[in-house]
């Protein structure tokens, strides 16, 4: 099995993450699996940018601890990361550039291997920003992977800026190929050749997958003011936009956003917002006037570190509870948490069935690991899912026509209401953000009041009964131990669960909100032993699950420092409890 | 509650008004329900968002496919049903603390987007559903229950506000001359692109200071040799306010709307193609492989 991490570290501005990209890229193409976790701070240039890439030839779902082969574009990546190299790894480093005090203290047991980067740059006239390249046609080489692949690529990033640009990029990368091929002719001793059959995959972020979702749902109005991690989305959809017919906003204000999204909803037209904590904090007195004017919305919430600004490029899952407890007054809402990129893909689609369905907020709960990390996915996974859209009970003109009597806010057993859009005949209707009667007007009776409270409440029970899932089981049905997360944090459970097989099993939730009481309480109730795993300090599934079950889960693996939880930790863990 | 049908207002007329006797927003209220009629709308060809406020009350008031949004939020609702359909005309109905104070940053950003919706502002320069506090309109000095002892502020200058962040269409009219205001109305909802109508309007219950009266003595009427189209003589005339009370089309310009700056909808609405191309979807997937 080859099981190679590459790890690529530098100042902020010198390409860190698009070498990322493409050398997860190229082993994408070669037919492996991989997947990517980039860390940087939050700021433009001077800062440290470091890329993990994981390459296997089967499925990985995290990355993991220990590296392979670290690239320093320079010193102070050296610094920070040569306690991660594995026994018998590899570091690529510039000597010359690099203080020798720091060099003597690299493990033993790891291979230097020293690459002139300015030397290189320095004979051959090219710019600094070409340091990357030279990197990257060294880490081919060590890797023996396939040298026309980056070609391929490089070609393919820079077609926009014209033939010398390209030219000049696969020169560098040359240069570093050629020097490691003279240098290091053995390379690395695992090597990622390009099979011979490679599987087509997508090599893609969360945020791109969401993205893709909203298209293929119909969703024709994106709105959205920047904000780590949801910027991707916006920009991705943003660069789409007129090709697929929808319109991106980027509004003055989250206050903006989620109203300007609100109003083209109730004229007819999917919509969904994305943000992140800080965001979604000026978005909530909105989402309460989509409860009450029943009006549907998608929203994406990338959770980040709070609170308030927080560390605003790292990842956590610490605003589940925020998001359930938004907005005033009572009213429903659904939340889901896409565990990986196919969910990604899969729930935004679904979301948007949903919001039309009962006509209510549906969120879909991201962080930075997941919206901002590539993973190669196959291809036919998502292409190939059947999918229809449903709009639920937006009526047509010719419904209407047979219509006497519209009534907008009408009582019903499921608790959902015939929608008709402003413009539609036969059908006049206000929104209404006060409480209103059944035609939408403005009320203030007792028993017109709690009638409509009541329907709202309905839609509840109606999800309940007809579209809430269980949470999902994955591993051996008779182990021992259960480990109960959410969201992004299935991919590190899965790739524990590989070196421990048959010894935890996993339940993992994606639909999140609201939770079906009986079924739940019977499974975690049949749970021998159980491990909570979230990526926060106060475990908010956890409490949500107690609040609806009077379960409590005693044991607690907790992560709240940024970073996500890395399925060494979760081994370690498991350990203690088998 | 009353249902007033009457045949001038082409079935307009909601509720009869809950506000105070006098209420300088029956005059905006009538001016509105003429202007739609003149246009030849029906309640069910154009679409209304009503802010929070005396004003934003007039949802019960007035028969129209309307939102009743949140207070200071009326205008992104309207921006975004505008996107959603600029086939439909789109109406704002707030109220001066609603979209000069709460919702301020909003009118600033729909102005500079030239997003073709109409703003209608009810300007009474106090709050009255909060029962007589200042509004950001209130003049310098003027005592309410927020400020027992005289605002410190200076008031906004709305008119100026709005020609200076790219408005294309800014008028000013009194709800004590509705003929005057029914043409304003319906000159600034024909108007392509942003239109704000500053409407001065007596609040009988909770501003005795600026009443019908005083704003008789200040008001004057722009004359047909007043050129509207010329921005430093409709700076000139947004400065005079407090001494006289300039009433017209203070400024009209020609740009470019914001959804027509937008090539995917040139040809149909967002609302009138709505189904995902599955052919660019493929495509798109493709270019992540």
């Amino acid at each position: 099995m080859t099981d190679v991490t590459v790890k690529i570290g530098g100042e902020a501005g010198f390409g860190i993450m698009t070498t990322g990209l493409l050398m997860g890229k190229i082993a994408t193409r070669s037919g492996y699996h991989v997947f990517e976790y980039p860390e940087y701070p939050s700021l433009i240039r001077g800062g440290h940018n470091v890329v993990d890439i994981r390459i296997s030839d089967e499925k990985v779902y995290s990355q993991k601890q220990k590296v392979d082969v670290l690239v320093c574009l320079n010193e102070e990546t050296l610094k920070l990361h040569k306690d991660e190299i594995k026994i018998g790894g590899m570091i690529v480093i510039d000597n010359d550039k690099t203080d020798k005090s720091i060099i003597e203290k690299i493990p033993q047991n790891v291979t230097l291997v020293p690459l002139p980067f300015g030397q290189i740059l320095k004979d051959n006239a090219l710019p600094n920003v070409m340091l990357n390249n030279i990197a990257l046609g060294a880490l081919v080489y060590l890797l023996g992977a396939d040298f026309e692949i980056l070609k391929t690529l490089i070609s393919e990033n820079f077609a926009r800026k014209g033939e010398d640009i390209t030219s000049k990029n696969i020169t560098a990368s040359q240069y570093g190929y050629d020097y490691m091929k003279d240098k290091y002719s053995a390379g690395y001793n695992k090597k990622i050749p390009k099979m011979e059959k490679a599987e087509s995959r997508m090599y893609i972020t969360g945020n791109e997958m969401i993205g893709l979702g909203a298209i293929a749902a119909g969703c024709k109005f994106y709105c959205a003011y920047p904000m780590t991690p949801s910027s991707v989305l916006l920009h991705y959809l943003a660069a789409k936009g007129e090709k697929v017919g929808m319109v991106v906003k980027h509004a003055e204000d989250e206050i903006a956003v989620i109203n300007m999204a609100l109003g083209a909803s109730w004229a007819g037209v999917r919509s969904m917002v994305g943000t992140s904590g800080g965001g979604f904090a000026l978005m909530v007195e909105a989402v309460s006037l989509a409860g009450i004017t029943e009006t549907p919305i998608v929203v994406v919430m990338g959770q980040r570190p709070g609170p308030a600004t927080g560390m605003p490029t790292w990842t956590e899952q610490g605003d589940l509870l925020f998001v359930l407890h938004s907005g005033h007054g009572e009213f429903p809402k659904i939340i889901l948490a896409p565990g990986d990129m196919e969910e990604s893909y899969k729930l935004t689609l679904e979301a948007f069935n949903l919001a039309d369905k009962y006509q209510t907020p549906v969120f879909i709960m991201g962080d930075k690991y997941l919206q901002e990390g590539h993973e190669s996915v196959d291809r036919s996974s998502i292409s190939s899912y059947q999918f229809s859209i449903d709009r639920g009970k937006l009526l047509t003109q010719e419904q209407l026509d047979k219509i006497t009597d519209y009534k907008r806010y009408l009582i019903t057993d499921d608790g959902i209401s015939p929608r008709a859009i402003p413009g539609m005949r036969n059908s006049l209707h206000q929104a209404n953000s006060y409480e209103h009667r059944e035609d939408g007007h403005t009320t203030e009776e007792a028993f017109e009041r709690k009638v409509q409270v009541d329907k709202r409440n309905k839609k509840t029970a109606t999800f309940l009964s007809s579209d809430a899932k269980l949470p999902k089981f994955y591993g051996d049905a008779d182990a021992q131990l259960t480990l109960i997360s959410w969201g992004s944090m299935k991919g590190p459970i899965l790739e524990a669960m590989k070196e421990k097989e048959g010894k935890f099993n996993l339940l993992h939730f994606s639909y999140i909100w609201p939770l079906p009481k009986v079924k739940l309480t019977e499974i975690l109730a049949s749970l021998k032993n159980t491990l909570l795993v979230e990526n926060n300090s106060t475990g908010q599934l956890g409490q949500l699950i107690s609040m609806v079950t009077g379960i409590g889960i005693k044991n607690k693996l907790l992560k709240y420092d940024g970073r996500p939880i890395y399925p060494e930790e979760i081994i370690k863990e498991v350990d203690k409890l088998l | 509650m009353n249902t007033v049908n009457n045949q001038k207002n082409a079935g307009f007329s909601g509720y009869f008004p809950t506000w105070c006797p006098g209420c300088g927003n029956f005059g905006i209220w009538a001016a509105l329900k003429t202007a739609f009629t003149n246009l030849s709308f029906t309640p069910e060809n154009f679409a209304v968002i009503f802010g929070i406020g005396c004003s934003g009350n007039m949802n019960d008031f007035l028969w129209a496919d309307s939102f009743h949004a949140l207070h200071g939020r009326a205008i992104p609702n309207a921006v975004g049903v505008k996107i959603a359909n600029h086939k439909l005309p789109v109406v704002a109905i707030v109220g001066d603390g609603d979209c000069y104070g709460e919702g301020g940053n909003h009118l600033m950003h729909a102005a500079r987007g030239n997003h073709d919706i109409t703003v209608i502002v009810h300007d009474n320069r106090v709050y009255g559903l909060t029962t007589g506090q200042v509004a950001p309109t209130a003049l310098k000095g003027f005592k309410a229950k927020s400020t027992p002892s005289g605002i410190i502020e200076v008031p906004l200058n709305p008119i100026a506000l709005a020609i200076t962040q790219g408005a294309t269409f800014v008028a000013q009219g009194f709800s004590g001359d509705i003929n005057h205001l029914v043409g304003l109305i319906e000159k600034g909802i024909k108007h392509k692109g942003f239109s704000l109508v500053n409407v001065f309007q007596p609040c009988v219950t909770f501003n005795s200071e600026n009443s019908y009266a005083w704003y008789r003595e200040k008001i004057y009427k722009l004359g047909e040799d007043y050129d509207s189209s010329d921005i430093n003589n409709a700076l000139a005339k947004s400065m005079e306010a407090e001494t006289k009370i300039p009433l017209g089309v203070i400024y009209e310009t020609d740009r470019s709307t914001y959804t027509d700056s937008l090539p995917q909808i040139t040809q149909k609405s967002l609302l009138e193609s709505l189904a995902p191309n599955l052919e660019i979807i493929a495509k798109l997937m493709d270019e992540f492989v």
